[in-house]
């Protein structure tokens, strides 16, 4: 466009980038974690399969959607152990009531 | 924002990291709890069977799979099918000593004991059905009966089972099926998805920052490391890239940030395919303090300009919406201007900027990345004086045709960088800037006062809550120690007088 004569480029004044530092507060909520969670929990609790399921592919979701490595981490992995934990009490523990719901 | 945050709080409270102890702490409770459900008839069941063969131990230690408990039974179901026990039920006398009944005890003698206490270690819930049979049975059959009776319930423990066999081939594990296929197809679309994007946001820095290209010639320092050799792109998550460019006239620096769809996200795919969105791309040019006139700009279409009048502060002190100037060339008929004078909104939107995007002809041709562009020297934030474009980004391969709209960053850092208000314009400004510094102050001021009113009123209450437990008792307390150490002040001196 109307760029004129003189390079608008000044290398003195550069200055090298900052990232700027975000509050946990500001950052989207983790939705799909948190309903990995609920899922989790209700899929442990009453042996529900669907939840653990749905569980397991929610912390996926969130898993693939993490930004910060360190917080969302510890919430995910509760997240798996509650869906993963749900699904062994089904399908593997418990003789005759897991296999009986089958 | 702020309030968004606040309302959020509570919510967010129980994700985020201060809900984590909680989360595990519930995450403890619950395996432990699971746990003692788990271990309790376990441990119940080995106290019964401490008295017999191991053999026996192993068949009910085996039962927890069904299938294999019935390998293990052989006799039961075909000697006790329902037909043997229905008329020993029916008659309800004493048993005629028939045939069949006795040799059942003889041949298996340690077999009624087991399969009754397995009966007492199972929960109600687990067989809703079964436990029904025994209670009608036991009061009114005698010894012989019951293990008439209690080998039947194998039988029947077995035939519920041995009937969803056959339809279990395929329809039963459709859940799992669903959920599995779903999950390597979510892994798949998670890395096939993460590289359309990153190819997007290479096609967009190719296009735009590389040699020769507008950035490059507009910028000294492109990239986010120091040296000329760093990356240009700063990848956060998996669907946000961010540019940043320094060393230009009037202005601190420029921060792209390209929000693309989550195309590696399965999920929020489907959603975009109900609920469609846009590739979008912001810049944020920091300008310089003293490049900055009082200029309140923004022009977005129709109805966003509205909603932006409405939501963002700046515009909403500082700003309204201006009506095309008659006997003027303006902007195209679907976008809007919100301008804190007029004045300002024709300085801004010149000749040029209406013969290159904004006017009728050329935002029909090129306009349609544009979303909104917004300048404020009253931004929220530790920086105040902005500039923010927002465009929506095209296909990989038609990155050119955003050319001319990137074009318009430069420009615009040009010309407010070099934009002066007439005097009359400012002093109109200043007087507005100065009552809304006024009124926030004073809304400061107030929100301290009434913090401070909260705090003392809650010393207050807890000094008197305090106070009024102690009342009752401790007052008491209180007093008669300060008795005993009245007294006890008082002793000494009279053993003083005693001694001296």
């Amino acid at each position: 466009m109307s760029s004129p004569a003189n390079d608008p480029r000044q290398p003195s004044t550069a200055k090298p980038y900052k990232p700027s530092p975000v509050a946990p507060q500001d950052l989207p909520i983790d939705y799909s974690g948190f309903i990995a969670v609920i899922c989790g929990v209700f899929g442990a609790m009453f042996r529900y399969k669907i939840c653990s399921w749905l569980a397991i592919i929610f912390s996926a979701q969130s898993l693939a959607n993490m930004r910060n490595m360190e917080n969302d981490l510890k919430q995910i992995s509760m997240a798996m152990m509650f869906g993963i934990m749900g699904l062994m009490t089904n399908y593997l523990g418990v003789g005759p009531r897991g296999s009986k719901k089958t | 924002m702020a309030k968004h945050s606040f309302s959020l709080s509570p919510l967010s409270s129980f994700i985020l990291p201060r809900g984590d102890t909680l989360f595990y702490l519930i995450a403890l409770f619950s395996i432990i709890s699971l746990l003692i459900h788990h271990l309790s008839p376990v441990s119940a069941e080995s106290r019964h069977f401490e008295g017999f063969d191991a053999d026996e131990i192993d068949d009910f230690g085996d039962s927890d799979e069904p299938i294999s408990a019935a390998k293990h039974l052989p006799p039961p179901p075909p000697t006790t099918t329902l037909s043997v026990s229905d008329p020993i039920e029916s008659h309800h006398g004493p048993p005629s000593p028939s045939s069949d009944p006795t040799p059942q005890v003889t041949s298996q003698p340690s077999d009624p004991k087991p399969a009754s206490t397995s009966f007492e270690v199972w929960d109600e819930d687990e067989f809703e059905g079964i436990p029904q049979y025994p209670p009608s049975d036991s009061p009114l059959i005698t010894e012989s009966d019951t293990a008439a009776s209690s080998e039947s319930d194998p039988g029947l423990k077995l035939e519920p089972e041995s009937e969803p066999e056959s339809p279990k081939s395929i329809s039963s594990y459709t859940v799992e099926i669903v959920c599995v296929s779903f999950l390597i197809m979510f892994v798949i679309n998670y890395f096939t998805g993460k590289k359309e994007n990153e190819k997007l946001a290479l096609a967009w820095a190719s296009k735009f920052a590389t040699k020769d290209s507008i950035f490059d010639k507009n910028f000294s320092l492109l990239g986010v490391g120091e040296t000329d050799d760093s990356p240009l792109l700063l990848k956060e998550g998996q669907n946000v890239f961010k540019f940043y460019a320094s060393g230009r006239r009037f202005c601190q620096g420029l921060l792209a940030t390209m929000e693309l769809k989550s195309r590696h996200d399965l999920i929020s795919r489907l959603y975009n395919m109900v609920v469609p969105c846009k590739d979008e791309i912001t810049f944020e040019v920091y300008m310089n303090d003293d490049a900055m006139d009082h200029v309140v700009v923004a022009v977005a279409k129709k109805k966003l300009a509205k909603t932006m009048q409405k939501e963002i502060t700046d515009l909403q002190r500082f700003a309204s919406l201006v009506s095309p100037p008659s006997g003027k060339k303006w902007i195209a008929e679907e976008l809007a201007v919100v301008a804190e004078s007029k004045e300002v909104a024709g300085d801004m939107i010149n000749e040029t900027v209406l013969d290159q995007v904004f006017g009728d002809k050329a935002y029909e041709k090129f306009g349609k990345g544009f979303i909104s562009m917004h300048f404020s020297d009253q931004h929220l934030g530790s920086q105040k004086k902005m500039l923010v474009f927002k465009f929506a980004l095209p296909d990989a391969k038609n990155m050119a045709d955003m050319t001319r709209l990137v074009a318009l960053v430069p420009y615009y850092i040009d010309l407010i960088g070099r934009y002066k208000l007439s005097t009359h314009a400012r002093t109109k400004t200043d007087g507005a800037r100065m009552k809304v510094a006024q009124e926030i102050y004073k809304e400061l001021q107030n929100a301290r006062q009434e913090a401070m009113q909260r705090k003392k009123a809650e010393q207050r209450k807890k000094v008197e809550e305090a106070e009024a437990k102690l009342s009752a008792e401790a007052l008491r307390k209180k007093e008669a120690k300060e008795r005993a150490r009245q007294m006890k002040k008082a002793m000494p001196k009279m053993k003083m007088t005693r001694t001296g």
